[in-house]
């Protein structure tokens, strides 16, 4: 067990450097910090005089070193447009990103769960293809265009839920339905297929046999075993989960650190965006860092294969 | 493990999920006002966007302020002031005025104001604005004198256009202190900021002046205009401004909340780089600069797109504005004129321009005119590509620094100053940071115009300005704007003509 | 529970189990013939837009703007959908619009599939360094909020169509990799690529000469189901601003500036937004039919 941890965390260290490589190289490999700062007319010498100023006459690896023993104090530079500095401003919006989040794990899960056992289950039955129906349907959709629409039936016609900000239980409802449509799809046909799987293997016929009652069958020896892979892929699609959470922001007015991120993109304000995007692929390794630990904990055989 | 374990990590996700801190106030003593966009700071002279002059309305004082009603200046923290020769004002002020720290209102106070603004080393927004004050002397506590560098017309005008801050503060506590702490002698207070979400102001009950009738104002931020007015017709928000033309109807047919429209002191333009700021372009030309003017039929435009709401203007200078000549007639579209003009400049197979487009909140429905216009343009030969910049920021940076050329969209509020001076020398002058135009003849023009109290002699100069500015066809002229507002049926209110909102004068509305 | 048990093989039917097996194929087959259906008409309607397509797309008529479909009070059979913000006709626009997103969706597909399936092809064949290397770039690549890293790239290059089918193209790897990758591992290991080894084939022919053509329904099936994602998130970008610029049509973008119409003329959102909805739901069907028909026991 202690190797295997071990060996998360080594993992866990190199994806973070890598992070750390590829945010820098958004802003001084693809663009030039200095051109989207000055002018266009701006005469060489200020144009020298800034690169000087923004360290940028260095060679790329110590401007990297930099960046990197900077970052790990907490320190990303100012906000090029408000003045203030990037971290705290993107840690005081991280809070209800994360809550956010959370609250639309939730609903996928509340949504995918039953319907996932429902329809492995009664598999090619009516109950299944609509749930596949259904799956395929909600993939399709935009989720901007269901927030939008949930808006106008919610707040606008029945007027029983607020149209958008912050603050109260009744805030969350529609973000986080509409972020948790988003994800359940995805994962509602994983656990109709890990629960099928699974259901076909030897000791689940096995306990049929020894005349278990199904429900038994399935709730003691079925789910546990599709708990593994449903927890992985959910540790999986957290990253994709942020970014439907950007959109969802946007529509609800969330104050959260995606909305900071795309207004701060618009503005070109780069030391923000880095500092969120670290940030925030932070969060999701370290998610799945858990989401290793805990599988490896519970399954002994991962730790092995791994 | 798990269910148990899975049910674990959900009770986990309810905790950080339970609601944060209840909020103190109740419905019907809190006043709801949303815009679109955030202020960069509580600092209003340090600030260039329309959103920092109005949450400074709400926390600051004025020495004067226009009367909503007449459109006239009217005394403030100034109870008077007269001209005591060509460039020196002398101002009084009124007494038992404080701050919201306890602080009183003094001459000290006006000075200290002014010598930050005008400090060129603090780098302040504003200092362009008063850059005619020399300097503010104290003659006594409670009355300055300004000095002024040659004759200053828009004086007066101008005191409408400078928050009063405390000396104490800005000698104690500093610039980047200031920046986030508000203190001033207005009618409500900062309680809390949480950037690009909301501001909770309360009511200052120590207000020398008209005590406000919401105890509470939330301003909240939400940037999108779909969500403003569904909050609006769903009674989460009570004023909502820069309403597109085209939701009117969604708002008067909620039974909800209402619209209110106002001409407005800011016109529109596509600003076109005669000054060549951004390099070499077809629009140094005259004949190219008329023949885009010939091109687009604004008056229709005005008309079908924007329903009615929109004043077509000759040049720049907005009809609410002094020294507008009404007898100047606008362009009208000749297609043929103005390819014959094109073909003259050279161009008989058209030209290509790049057109930097953006700005939708502060000119609601541009970007359908622009379409519009581009589709006009396009009918004479000048093939314009749009390029758009979403964010109000960058897109101002980029004006300001000369990289917005040859083509883009604009439009002046004159900082709320009405007076054709606060368009012409901003936009039109040589050299000036938001001017993509430069004329020597104009230039004179607009100097003398700035160097006499006299008001005949000053339309005079106007007149002509405007008259070489038509020919010389600077820009492709469009429209005064009309805003619309969104206002809830539980509150009375009504548009403003400065584009100020101020909610300490809005009330609940009678059952 | 009993409902249960009927539906397996064990239960007494009329019919014998096998043949209700292929009708049950036939059936769901059946969904994917006629979702192939819709999306073979709605790529001839985009590739033949400058014939089919009424209007011309581009043409503003500001007499005639918000006119609503013609089964509406106020329609015309002019303007079969409509007419949008600025009297352009909305049917054209749509046309040509699923061009513009089709376009996006299919080239962006064809460079993260080639990327992806290289790189999954390198790692799982070769293993060892190679593999620990692409498998770290893949992880970094997958904790990356990806949205975000599209939207911060197309930032600084500037919103277009080839920048944007570029960031959507390299962000997507990741996924054709994993799998590819685990698939390399498992026919390395059988007997004919052994064999192939021992008879000194070069490393090229055995990757994309032997191991390759194993995995081309897999990859199909996977950039079938793509492209769906991708029309998707263009148009994400495009309601954020960042997509396809005006005044050409992108689904994505005729949805984004609609969106605040929503209320009174909701046509201008709500077609686009229908045209996103059908080809991806035909998509995903068309996908999920090939992955039946090719190999029922593939995992996706």
């Amino acid at each position: 067990m202690r190797r295997y941890i071990v060996r998360q965390l080594v993992q866990f260290v190199v994806v973070v450097v890598g992070i750390s490589m590829l945010s820098f190289a958004i802003l001084h490999v693809i663009g030039d910090p200095v051109l989207l700062l000055l002018p266009q007319n701006a005469g060489r010498e200020e144009f020298e005089r800034y690169r000087r100023l923004l360290g940028l006459d260095q060679p790329l690896p110590v401007q990297y070193w930099k960046f990197v023993s900077r970052a790990v104090t907490g320190d990303f530079g100012k906000s090029w447009y408000g003045d203030v500095p990037a971290f705290p401003l993107v840690l005081e919006r991280m809070p209800p990103t994360i809550y956010l989040t959370f609250a639309g794990l939730g609903v996928a899960l509340a949504i995918a769960l039953p319907l996932g056992i429902l329809s492995a289950l009664r598999r090619h039955s009516f109950v299944d293809n609509l749930c596949t129906a259904l799956a395929v349907a909600g993939q399709a959709m935009p989720i901007f265009w269901l927030g939008i629409m949930l808006i106008i039936l919610f707040a606008v016609r029945l007027r029983i839920l607020p149209a958008s900000g912050y603050g109260t239980w009744q805030h969350f409802v529609m973000p986080a339905f509409t972020l948790g449509a988003f994800l359940a799809p995805i994962t509602m046909r994983l656990v109709r297929s890990g629960l099928i799987e699974v259901l076909n293997q030897e000791y689940i016929k096995t306990a049929r046999a020894k005349g278990l009652g199904e429900r038994l069958v399935v709730v003691k020896h079925a789910f546990r075993n599709v708990c593994i892979p449903v927890i992985t892929v959910l540790g999986l699609q957290f990253g994709q989960l942020l970014g439907g959470a950007i959109v969802t922001e946007t529509v609800f007015a969330w104050p959260g650190v995606a909305t900071l991120t795309v207004e701060s993109i618009r503005n070109q304000d780069f030391p923000v965006v880095q500092c969120a995007v670290v940030l925030l692929a932070l969060i999701i390794v370290a998610v799945n860092l858990c989401v290793d630990v805990i599988v490896g904990f519970v399954d002994p055989r991962i730790r092995v294969r791994a | 493990m798990g269910r148990s374990r899975l049910a674990m990590l959900l009770l986990l996700a309810l905790v950080l999920v339970l609601p944060a801190a209840p909020v103190a106030q109740t419905k019907d003593d809190t006043l709801v006002y949303a815009l679109q966009s955030d202020v960069d700071s509580w600092d209003p002279p340090n600030s260039v966007l329309r959103e920092a002059i109005i949450l400074g309305y709400h926390v600051f004082d004025h020495l004067a302020v226009r009367d909503l009603k007449t459109g006239r200046v009217a005394p403030h923290l100034a109870t008077s002031w007269k001209a005591l020769d060509d460039t020196t004002w002398e101002v009084k002020l009124r007494k038992g005025v404080r701050f919201h720290d306890g602080h009183p209102f003094t001459a000290a106070a006006v000075k200290a104001t002014f010598d930050r603004v005008l400090n060129p080393e603090n780098k302040l927004t504003a200092r362009g604005n008063h850059a005619k004050i020399k300097s503010v002397e104290i003659v006594n506590d409670h009355t300055v004198r300004f000095r002024t560098d040659g004759p200053y017309p828009l004086f007066v005008e101008r005191m409408t256009a400078q928050v009063m801050q405390s000396d104490k503060i800005i000698k104690e506590k500093g610039h980047q202190w200031m920046q986030e702490n508000p203190i001033g002698t207005g009618p409500y207070k900062l309680v809390k900021w949480s950037r690009k979400q909301e501001h909770l102001l309360v009511r200052n009950d120590d207000y020398w002046g008209a005590k406000p009738a919401f105890k509470h104002v939330r301003i909240r931020i939400i940037p999108e205009m779909a969500t403003q007015i569904a909050e609006l017709i769903s009674g989460g928000v009570d004023v909502i401004k820069a309403v597109p033309p085209d939701q009117m109807d969604v708002i008067d047919k909620s039974g909800r909340a209402r619209t209110s429209t106002s001409p407005i002191l800011r016109t529109a333009m596509l600003q076109l780089d005669q000054a060549g700021r951004s390099g070499k372009n077809p629009f140094q030309d005259v004949r190219v600069r008329r023949a885009a003017n010939l091109a687009a039929d604004m008056d229709a435009i005005i008309k079908h797109v924007l329903n009615g709401l929109g004043d077509r203007t000759a040049t720049g200078v907005n009809p609410m504005a002094f020294g507008f000549d009404a007898s100047l007639k606008p362009y009208r579209q000749d297609l043929a004129q103005a390819r014959k003009l094109l073909a003259d400049a050279g161009f008989p197979n058209g030209v290509d321009v790049r057109f930097r487009t953006g700005l939708q909140i502060v000119e609601p429905g541009v970007l359908q005119t622009n379409e519009v216009i581009v589709a006009d343009l396009a009918k004479a030969g000048i093939r314009a590509q749009q390029n758009h910049m979403g964010e109000v920021g960058p897109y101002v940076a980029q004006v300001k620094e000369g990289k917005a050329g040859p083509m883009f969209n604009w439009s002046w509020g004159y900082y709320s100053v009405f007076d054709a001076d606060a368009i012409l020398y901003d936009v039109f002058k040589c050299n000036e940071a938001y001017s993509y135009y430069c004329n020597k003849e104009l230039d004179d023009l607009i100097i003398s115009g700035r160097s006499t109290l006299d008001p005949k002699k000053r339309t005079d100069i106007y007149v002509k300005a405007q008259k070489l500015l038509f020919d010389d066809a600077a820009y492709i002229y469009k429209w005064g704007l009309r805003g619309v507002w969104g206002i809830s049926s539980r509150v009375d209110y009504t548009a403003p003509r400065d584009e100020i909102d101020r909610m300490f004068i809005v009330t609940p509305r009678k059952k | 529970m009993s409902t249960l048990l009927a539906g397996s093989p064990a239960a007494p039917g009329a019919v014998p189990a096998a043949w209700r097996g292929s009708l049950r194929r036939l059936a769901r087959l059946r969904w994917g013939v006629t979702a192939a259906l819709v999306m073979l008409a709605i790529v001839a309607a985009a590739v033949l837009a400058p014939w089919v397509s009424p209007h011309d797309p581009l043409v503003v008529d500001i007499r005639h703007r918000l006119a609503p479909p013609v089964w509406m009070a106020g329609g015309t059979t002019q303007h079969l959908l409509g007419t949008d913000q600025i009297g352009r006709d909305l049917l054209s626009r749509i046309v040509w619009g699923g061009r513009v997103s089709l376009v996006v969706g299919v080239f962006a597909v064809l460079i993260s599939a080639s990327l992806g399936v290289l790189l999954g092809l390198g790692a799982g064949y070769f293993g060892g360094r190679t593999d620990a290397v692409i498998m770290t770039g893949l992880n970094v690549m997958l904790s990356f909020p990806f949205v975000l890293l599209a939207l911060a790239v197309i930032a600084v290059l500037g919103p277009s169509l080839p920048n944007m089918i570029l960031v959507l193209g390299v962000a997507d790897w990741p996924l054709y990799a994993r799998v590819v990758r685990a698939e390399t591992l498992a026919i390395r290991e059988r007997e004919f690529i052994t064999a192939g080894r021992a008879l000194g084939m070069s490393h090229a022919r055995l990757m994309f000469g032997q191991i390759l053509p194993n995995l081309v329904s897999l990859i199909v099936v996977i950039a079938t189901l793509q492209v769906a994602r991708v029309i998707i998130l263009e148009s994400f970008l495009s309601f954020l601003g960042l997509g396809v610029q005006p005044p050409t049509a992108a689904w994505g973008n005729m949805l984004g500036e609609g969106r605040v119409y929503m209320l009174n003329s909701w046509w201008i959102a709500a077609f686009p937004g229908l045209a996103i909805f059908v080809t991806t739901l035909a998509i995903n069907l068309v996908g999920n039919a090939l992955r039946d028909w090719l190999d029922p026991n593939l995992k996706l």
